[in-house]
């Protein structure tokens, strides 16, 4: 039965804060007064930054607005509040190229070899994830500007490393299908990677100011040092510290005997490889084991005898080591800061063999000597990813950061164990955290295409709808990121999005004047009326000017590709008569004329302008209207004129013109059967 | 697919051009500059620095991969940079997202280094409406440095023409109704652009406004993105497709151009080149992330299919935007911007 629902994922409320932001929207203190006159806010947080947009929605009081007014204008202002320096939030840009760089390779290389065989791949991309946040944190580390959001910017990718490298420990490292690698030795790599301790400087501080045994003997940071480094593992290091302090005078003979023994010990200590049998590992461990019994029961007894002599405070330190290296859980205990610490010595000195299965159990004792509610964010994560309870794992990193549980649910889904949070969860978690990571960088201008690729490589209809809805609100800044937008949707076939994206840089080439790039556009959105539109403003400023400028606009047009649209074909075959006739070739311009009017390929407003531009083909001196031709246009004329539409029929044509028409066509028609 | 070396820059780098050396100092610098420009949040205009690759020895190892090339100087830039052109070794020219062209003073000496606009920008694109239209191509005039003049091409389907030192004094043109997707010199006398209605058109440069020819290549009825000028057979242009091929053109014959296919590409070809130092490459860049290296001359054995190398970063997923190939070092030094921030470099030599 699934222990937790969906409202563990969604309502963690921990970091929730109450700020008032400055420059606010209103007075500190006063959002009973301001909430009481019916105004509300929208806000968008910065996808990478501690910035926050809020915009005022609702400007009046219901009660004085109509019945019938559902919806109100937002006031016409955004307020931009950044928190500390935001300006640096465009250094992850870095990260989140590499990143997703990783993700989609990722994405193809486990799409081409599946599961069973993916998880070297996964450790592969696993390792660069974890540099690319180490080369963030390194970024960071080296800016000019230490500012506190620069600081709050490397605790959160050191906790991301932190988070992502055990996640590599437990389940690809350690805990994959077919591996049975102790989980001890990876641990303690990972803890001492990331919380490193004893701080490095303090050995250095300790042995450099040290030129001899005595001198080292003497330094009161001696034996806490050296008890922290048995506790962290660091038993090479330890064994040199205890051999350089052994010789020292002030130490007794026993208890330098005694220092040298550890330090062998410590040398000694049995490592697992893979060419040894469990066996023959166990073997040696049992007996390494009871060397450092022996050996701590035989120091604390001379600690004892000595209680009050110069050793006592060395033999003390010696026998917490040895008891420590024993793997005695209550001396691991004293001397753990952290949960983790004492899990890591717990792991290395008493439980060597186990793997990763038994971390659960482990974590779950070691837990108990801790006070769970003072643990930190990164705590929490941490403990829920060793108590395999992976719904409560995504939901601490979402706090963490959106980057985490986004990268995280994918890994998990590749390597199959993302179906635990499935059955309990009623989203997907892969591509919930996917969307949220998508929608914020798509946001930014910096990032929108990575955003895309997110929202494009989700698998449930919630992500491809997001998608098409971010897509066609991408603003469409320059026509090459129009293309790079109409690619990617190619890319994952939005071909609704494709064709609103089309039209609306059709509405933009046509707002700027660049009616053959609009027509281009709207042709692609197979948006006919707007391409009869547009062909009716060019026909427009013609009739206008009286020059015929458009023909630039149809040869782009039809460059780019045939184009079957009645007023495109309308407009070319009229510039085609236009030439002939301005070449003085007015027989083909009759003929081409006379074929727009009889094919009806002229929308209908523009039939009685053609008409009129028959008149000086009919009254020429060279006959280029045949009786029969002159026939069809009278045919034309009476058509017009009996239209059932005569306001966009003939109110283009005065009544004078068409008038004077059909006398060339009565003149035109009697020479034509004299000649004939 | 070979590898390309990258290094993020925190910055969308929209173009790249290498800096011509300075009189005297072309085969003894062991240092090569470049400008790189960027857009979106970042619209900076940036001078590097990087090793000449002739001067490495040859127990040097290989960089990183992490620090191909150290930022020397940089300027904010009013709008995007779109394109950048070096006509001398201490100027550079830029077009921007608003249309406005831009003159810098370089000082390119190690530490010393800077950028400055020089005067003004100019507003050389704008749209019938008013709205500044963005820049998308710009060349300079070969062989007159900074004397000669800049031709840039724009959205608002205009070719602009303006000598170096007199940016002020434009003389605009429209030439198509679609936009103008590049610009180029085939000769000192020569304009040639493409269009995104799949059009090269040619004019005199004394006859800016008139049309000197308009070829078009019916089998493969694509928009053109880019175009490039053979550096000694003008009557050769390359061209990039929005499909993701490179069009070869050979225009000697105005009736009858032919235009030569090479899907080098899976999407929009974002830029093209001939390689300086050996011609008969074509290079070119990416929507599809990737660099490729075409030789266009036929082979031999005419059965065999033209050697295409392909060149991509593991770290770079996004479009490589711009493309310069040094023509100052034997190898041809490539270097390249992307839009997932980061600079690419070959140094292994393309062909």
């Amino acid at each position: 039965m699934p222990r937790k629902g969906v409202d563990r994922f969604v309502v963690e409320r921990d970091r929730e804060a109450v700020v008032h932001l400055e420059p606010g929207v209103f007075p500190a203190g006063r959002q009973a007064e301001w909430s009481a006159q019916n105004r509300t806010v929208t806000f968008a947080g910065h996808p990478l930054g501690g910035g926050v947009a809020v915009a005022v929605a609702g400007k009046a009081a219901r009660e004085q607005l109509g019945r019938e007014v559902r919806v109100y204008e937002p006031d016409q202002r955004v307020y931009v509040w950044r928190a500390g320096a935001a300006a640096a939030a465009g250094e992850r840009l870095a990260f989140v190229g590499d990143t997703h760089a990783v993700f989609a390779a990722l994405q193809s290389i486990m799409e081409a070899e599946g599961v069973e065989v993916g998880i070297d791949s996964m450790l592969r991309m696993s390792a660069l994830y974890r540099e690319a946040m180490l080369r963030q944190v390194r970024l960071l580390q080296g800016a000019a500007l230490q500012t506190e959001f620069v600081a709050a910017e490397i605790d959160t990718f050191q906790a991301m490393h932190a988070v992502w490298h055990l996640f590599e420990v437990v389940y690809l490292a350690t805990n994959a299908p077919g591996l049975s690698t102790p989980a001890a030795p990876c641990f303690v790599e990972w803890l001492n990677f990331n919380f490193p301790a004893p701080p490095a400087e303090d050995g250095r501080r300790l042995l450099d100011g040290a030129p001899d045994a005595d001198a080292l003997a003497q330094r009161p940071g001696l034996w806490p040092y050296a008890r922290r480094l048995a506790l962290r593992g660091h038993t090479q290091a330890l064994a040199s510290v205890l051999e350089r302090a052994a010789p020292a005078a002030r130490l007794s003979a026993a208890a330098a005997r005694w220092a040298r023994e550890l330090a062998q010990a410590g040398r000694d200590m049995p490592r697992g490889s893979g060419a040894e049998t469990a066996g023959s590992f166990n073997a040696r461990w049992r007996q390494w084991n009871a060397g450092l019994q022996s050996a701590a029961a035989a120091i604390r007894s001379l600690a004892v005898a000595d209680s009050t002599g110069g050793d006592a405070a060395a033999l003390e330190a010696l026998c917490a080591i040895a008891d420590i290296m024993r793997g005695d859980a209550d001396a691991v205990a004293a001397e753990a800061e952290t949960w983790a610490e004492m899990l890591g010595a717990i792991l290395l000195y008493s439980e060597p063999t186990a793997q990763a299965d038994r971390l659960p159990g482990l974590a779950l004792v070691v837990l108990e000597q801790f006070q769970t509610t003072d643990f930190t964010l990164l705590d929490r994560a941490l403990v829920a990813l060793l108590s395999h309870d992976l719904p409560e794992f995504l939901v601490y990193c979402g706090q963490i950061d959106p980057w985490l549980p986004a990268h995280l649910a994918d890994a998990m889904d590749h390597i199959g164990i993302l179906d635990i949070c499935r059955r309990v969860l009623s989203v997907d978690p892969r591509d919930h955290y996917l969307i949220a990571l998508g929608e914020a960088y798509v946001a930014h201008e910096d990032t929108w295409r990575a955003g895309l690729d997110y929202l494009g490589l989700c698998r449930t209809p919630a992500g491809r709808s997001v998608l098409t809805e971010c897509a066609v609100r991408i603003p469409l800044d320059s026509d090459r990121k129009a293309q790079q937008v109409l690619r990617a949707c190619d890319k994952y076939g939005l071909g609704e999005a494709r064709a609103q994206i089309h039209r609306q840089l059709g509405r933009q080439k046509w707002r700027r004047g660049r009616l053959g790039a609009a027509i281009g556009h709207y042709a692609q959105a197979a948006d006919d009326q707007a391409i009869g539109a547009i062909c009716d403003q060019l026909w427009a400023e013609y009739l206008e000017s009286g020059t015929l400028a458009y023909g630039p606009v149809i040869d782009g047009v039809l460059a780019a590709g045939p184009h079957h649209h009645d007023r495109l074909r309308f407009l070319t075959r009229y510039r085609d008569f236009y030439e002939c006739y301005r070449a003085g070739d007015h027989a083909a311009a009759a003929q081409i004329l006379l074929s727009i009017l009889v094919d009806e390929t002229a929308p209908p407003h523009a039939v009685a302008d053609l008409l009129v531009d028959s008149i000086p083909l009919l009254e020429g001196d060279d006959i280029v209207f045949t009786s029969d031709d002159t026939l069809a246009l009278m045919r034309c004329a009476e058509s017009l004129v009996q239209s059932p539409f005569p306001t966009t029929a003939a109110a283009t044509a005065s009544h004078g013109e068409l008038s004077v028409f059909n006398v060339a066509c009565a003149r035109n028609l009697a020479r034509a059967f004299a000649t004939s | 697919m070979d590898s390309l070396l990258s290094q993020p820059v925190a910055r969308r780098i929209s173009s790249v051009r290498w800096l011509p050396p300075r009189a005297g100092s072309a085969y003894t610098d062991s240092e090569l500059y470049f400008a790189s420009g960027s857009q979106a949040k970042h619209k900076e205009l940036i001078l590097w620095t990087t090793e000449n690759p002739d001067f490495a020895a040859a127990d040097d190892s290989p960089p990183d991969g992490r620090s191909l090339a150290t930022p020397v100087a940089r300027v904010a830039h009013d709008g995007g940079v779109e394109q950048i052109v070096a006509p001398a070794p201490d100027v550079v020219v830029t077009a921007s997202s608003h249309g406005a062209l831009g003159v810098y003073s370089v000082a390119a000496s190690g530490a010393d280094s800077g950028l400055a606009l020089r005067g003004a920008a100019a507003a050389a694109h704008r749209f019938g409406n008013g709205e500044p239209a963005a820049a998308t191509g710009l060349a300079a005039q070969p062989g007159a440095g900074a004397d000669g003049e800049v031709a840039s091409s724009g959205e608002d389907g205009r070719l602009v023409c303006a000598r170096v030192a007199r940016l002020d004094a434009l003389e605009r043109h429209e030439v198509d109704s679609t936009a103008v997707t590049g610009v180029c010199w085939p000769t000192a006398a020569q304009v040639a652009v493409s269009t995104r209605a799949g059009q090269v058109k040619l004019f005199d440069r004394r006859a800016l406004g008139d049309v000197a020819a308009v070829f078009v290549d019916p089998s493969h009825a694509c928009a053109l993105e880019c175009i490039a000028a053979h550096p000694s057979q003008p009557f050769r242009l390359a061209t990039g497709t929005d499909a993701g091929g490179v069009l070869l053109w050979d225009i000697r014959s105005p009736r009858q151009p032919t235009a030569e296919a090479f899907n080098v590409h899976d999407a929009n070809v974002w830029a093209v080149q001939f390689h300086p130092a050996d011609p008969s490459h074509i290079v070119s860049c990416s929507e599809d992330a990737s660099v490729a290296v075409v030789q266009w001359l036929p082979a031999p054995d005419a059965a065999q299919p033209r050697p295409v190398r392909r060149l991509a970063s593991f770290f770079n997923a996004l479009a490589v935007t711009c493309l310069d190939v040094c023509p100052y070092t034997r190898a041809g030094l490539l270097v390249a911007g992307s839009d997932s921030g980061n600079l690419l470099m070959d140094r292994a030599g393309l062909t």
